[in-house]
C-alpha cells in the first residue's frame, strides 16, 4: 500500500524534474536568489550583534539555528506545498481539476504533490547546512530528546502549515481568485526569520494563530536550543492533528460543493 | 509474507487507514450509501451502462450587476439566483451503444456529462452508470471510466506526452504488461510514435488531441465520455479522431456518450441521438427517425432544360446555374413533384431530406420561438 503511494510520490518528483531540465536557467536563478537572501538574513543577523550580545535572550549561534530552520522548513514548502496549492487554484479556475476528480485516487493526495518546485531544494539544503554550522559554533551538542523533539516539531509545523495553506487554497471553489491571499502568507512567513517573542504580542499573536509562522519556525528551533518546555511540545503536536482534520474537513465540504468553473 | 513483514506493513499503513477512517467519520451517509449501492448493483440489469431518471440539476450563482456600485454592494451582500443546468431527464444507455448528446451552447450537455462522471452532484433524480451512483466517486467506478474534454488539456506542458503517460499508469495503478500492449495498441490507432517523446508544447492542436485521447484511454475504461473530443481541428483529424472512437468501440466494446457540435461526427458514429435544449430532453432515438419526425419540408431539387419561375411550386431555397431547390411541405411532396414533371421541362428532379443540420437548426429556433 505505502509502496505505491511511494511509487506515485517519485513518479510526480521524476516529472517535475524533467519539466524544470527543460528550462535548465532555472538551476542558476535559483541558486543566486536562495544565496542571496541566506545573505541578506546572515548579514541582518550580524549587524544585529554588533550592538547586542543576545536578542530577547537569543544568542547569535542560537539565530542562526533559528535561520536554518527557517531555511530547512521554508524549502520544503516551497517545494511541495506552495507550487501544488497554486497549481489548485489554477486548475479550479481552468476547470482542469475535472480531470483530477476522475482519477481512483484521492483527491487531497493527488494536489498536495502533483507539482514540486525541485530547485527549491538548495533552500532546504543550505538550511540544513546552516543548522549544523551553527550547532557547531554554538559548542554544545543537543541531547537524543532534543533533537527528537525537534523533529517531532518540525513535522508539525509542516503539518500546520500545509493545512493552513490548504485551507487558503481550498477557498478558490468558492472565490475563485485567491492566489494573493498565498501571496500575503508568504510574506508573512519572511516574519519567521526572526523569534517571535522578540515581535510585541499582537504581532505575535497573528503569528502564531492566525498565520501559524511561530509554529513552523520558532517552536522547532526552540526545541533544538532547549527552550521548548513538554507542554508546548504537546500543544503544538495536538495543534498539528487538530489542524490537519480541520484541513480535511473543510476540503471534502468543498469538493461536495464543487461545480465546476462552467456549466 | 512474515508476521514481521506484515507487522511493518501494517505500521506503515497506518496514516492512510486513518484517513479512510476520518473520511468515513466526516461522512456517516458513506456506510449507508455503499449499502444501498450494493444493493443497486444487484437489482440492476447488467446490460444498461447509463441510466438516468428524472435528472435535475440547479445551479446557484450569485448574481452580479453591472457597475463598481453594484460590484461593491455585491461584496457584502450577494444576490443568489438559481439557474437550471438539467430538467428532468431520463435515458438508458445499453452497453456498446455509441450514443450522441445533441444541443446548443448551454444546453446542459457538459452538466448531464459531469453528473455522469462523477463531478456533480445531482440536485435531484437517480442515475447511474456501470451499477454504481457516479457521485461516490468509488475507485473502482472511476478506474472504468473516462473524460475528455476538448477544450481543456490536462497533458503536462513542458514534459514529453509519454512521460505524462506515465502519471496515469502510475495513478490508475495499470500493470505493466497490460499499459505495454494498450500503448502499443494505441500508438497504433492514433499513430502516435513519433510524437510519444516530444514535450507537449512542440505537439500542434491536432497532435495534442490524439495524445489527450490517448491518455485517457491508457486504463481501458469501459463508459467513454467524450465533451466536444474534436473541437477546433481541421477536418481530417476530426475524421481520424472519428475514426479512432469507432474502432476504440469495436474493439472493446466500450460505451461511448459524445457531444459535439460538429454533425459530421455524430452522423459518423452515432445510430442515436439525444437532443437537449434548456436543459429539457427534445428527442431521444434514431438519428433518421430525427428527420422524420421533425423536418416538417422536404427539398425537390430539379434541373431545366430551360429557365422557368419556381417560386408558384414552392420555397426556392437554393439555384446555381441550372439547378434549382425548393422546399416544399412533406404532404405536398407528391403533388408538387407531378405538377413539376407534367407543367416542366425537367431533366432531372430528385427528392431528398434535408440535411440534418437544417432540422436540427430549425428545432432549436422553434424552441427558442416557442
Amino acid at each position: 500500500m505505502m509502496r505505491t503511494y511511494l511509487r506515485l510520490l517519485a513518479t510526480f518528483f521524476r516529472v517535475s524534474l524533467l519539466g524544470e531540465l527543460a528550462y535548465r536557467a532555472n538551476f542558476w536563478l535559483q541558486m543566486v536568489e536562495s544565496l542571496i537572501e541566506l545573505g541578506t538574513a546572515l548579514a541582518l543577523v550580524s549587524v544585529v550583534f554588533t550592538y547586542t550580545q543576545s536578542l530577547n535572550g537569543w544568542h547569535a549561534s542560537e539565530l542562526l539555528i533559528l535561520i536554518g530552520t527557517y531555511f530547512l522548513i521554508g524549502g520544503a514548502i516551497n517545494m511541495v506545498i506552495m507550487p501544488g496549492m497554486s497549481r489548485l487554484i489554477e486548475q479550479v479556475r481552468l476547470g482542469t481539476l475535472d480531470y483530477l476528480l476522475t482519477k481512483p485516487e484521492e483527491a487531497q493526495l493527488l494536489v498536495s504533490i502533483q507539482r514540486l518546485d525541485i530547485w527549491k531544494l538548495l533552500d532546504l539544503l543550505l538550511g540544513l547546512a546552516l543548522l549544523v554550522a551553527a550547532t557547531i559554533w554554538h559548542g554544545s551538542w543537543p541531547d537524543p530528546l532534543q533533537v527528537l523533539a525537534f523533529a517531532l516539531t518540525l513535522l508539525a509545523g509542516t503539518a500546520i502549515v500545509y493545512s493552513f495553506v490548504l485551507f487558503l487554497a481550498t477557498l478558490s471553489f468558492w472565490y475563485v481568485r485567491v492566489e494573493n491571499i498565498l501571496v500575503i502568507f508568504e510574506s508573512m512567513y519572511e516574519a519567521g526569520r526572526w523569534p517571535v517573542d522578540i515581535y510585541p504580542g499582537w504581532l505575535r499573536a497573528t503569528l502564531t494563530f492566525i498565520v501559524p509562522v511561530a509554529f513552523a519556525v520558532t517552536v522547532p528551533a526552540e526545541a533544538l536550543t532547549a527552550r521548548l518546555t513538554w507542554l508546548a511540545l504537546l500543544g503544538t503536536l495536538t495543534l498539528a492533528a487538530l489542524s490537519l482534520l480541520v484541513a480535511r474537513l473543510f476540503w471534502r465540504f468543498a469538493i461536495r460543493s464543487y461545480s465546476g468553473a462552467s456549466a | 509474507m512474515t508476521a514481521a513483514r506484515r507487522r511493518a506493513a501494517d505500521g506503515i499503513d497506518v496514516p492512510w487507514r486513518l484517513l479512510a477512517i476520518l473520511r468515513q467519520a466526516t461522512n456517516p451517509m458513506e456506510e449507508e450509501d455503499q449499502r444501498s449501492t450494493r444493493g443497486a448493483n444487484q437489482a440492476m440489469t447488467v446490460s444498461a451502462a447509463i441510466s438516468v431518471e428524472h435528472l435535475r440539476k440547479v445551479y446557484r450563482v450569485y448574481e452580479r450587476e453591472a457597475g463598481l456600485r453594484a460590484a461593491l454592494r455585491g461584496l457584502v451582500q450577494r444576490h443568489i439566483q438559481e439557474v437550471i443546468g438539467v430538467d428532468d431527464l431520463t435515458f438508458t444507455i445499453e452497453l456498446g451503444e455509441i450514443v450522441g448528446f445533441l444541443g446548443p451552447n448551454g444546453a446542459g450537455k457538459t452538466t448531464t456529462l459531469k453528473m455522469l462522471a462523477g463531478l456533480l452532484y445531482p440536485t435531484t433524480g437517480t442515475l447511474q452508470v456501470l451499477g454504481h451512483l457516479p457521485w461516490r466517486r468509488e475507485r473502482s467506478f472511476l478506474r472504468q471510466i473516462a473524460l475528455v474534454m476538448g477544450q481543456r488539456q490536462q497533458l503536462i506542458w513542458d514534459i514529453p506526452v509519454s512521460d505524462s503517460f506515465e502519471l496515469n499508469r502510475v495513478i490508475y495503478r495499470i500493470p505493466s504488461a497490460q499499459y505495454r500492449q494498450t500503448l502499443d495498441e494505441l500508438t497504433d490507432l492514433l499513430e502516435l510514435a513519433p510524437l510519444l517523446q516530444k514535450p507537449v508544447r512542440n505537439l500542434s492542436l491536432g497532435e495534442r488531441m490524439k495524445c489527450e485521447i490517448a491518455a485517457c484511454l491508457l486504463h481501458r475504461p469501459r463508459v467513454l465520455f467524450l465533451d466536444e473530443p474534436t473541437i477546433g481541428l481541421d477536418v481530417v483529424m476530426q475524421r481520424r479522431i472519428r475514426d479512432f472512437v469507432r474502432e476504440y468501440n469495436r474493439r472493446t466494446g466500450a460505451t461511448v456518450l459524445l457531444t459535439s457540435h460538429y454533425m459530421a461526427d455524430v452522423e459518423a458514429l452515432c445510430r442515436r441521438v439525444i437532443l437537449i435544449h434548456h436543459g429539457k430532453m427534445l428527442f431521444d432515438g434514431e438519428l433518421t427517425r430525427l428527420i422524420e419526425r421533425f423536418s416538417p419540408y422536404k427539398t425537390i431539387a430539379v434541373r431545366l432544360q430551360e429557365p422557368a419561375n419556381l417560386r408558384p411550386y414552392g420555397e426556392v431555397i437554393g439555384q446555381s446555374e441550372d439547378r434549382i431547390t425548393l422546399r416544399v411541405p412533406k404532404s405536398a411532396v407528391a403533388r408538387v413533384t407531378a405538377r413539376l414533371l407534367t407543367e416542366l421541362p425537367v431533366i432531372d428532379l430528385s427528392v431528398e431530406d434535408p440535411p440534418i443540420e437544417a432540422v436540427i437548426e430549425h428545432i432549436f429556433t422553434q424552441e427558442e420561438v416557442g
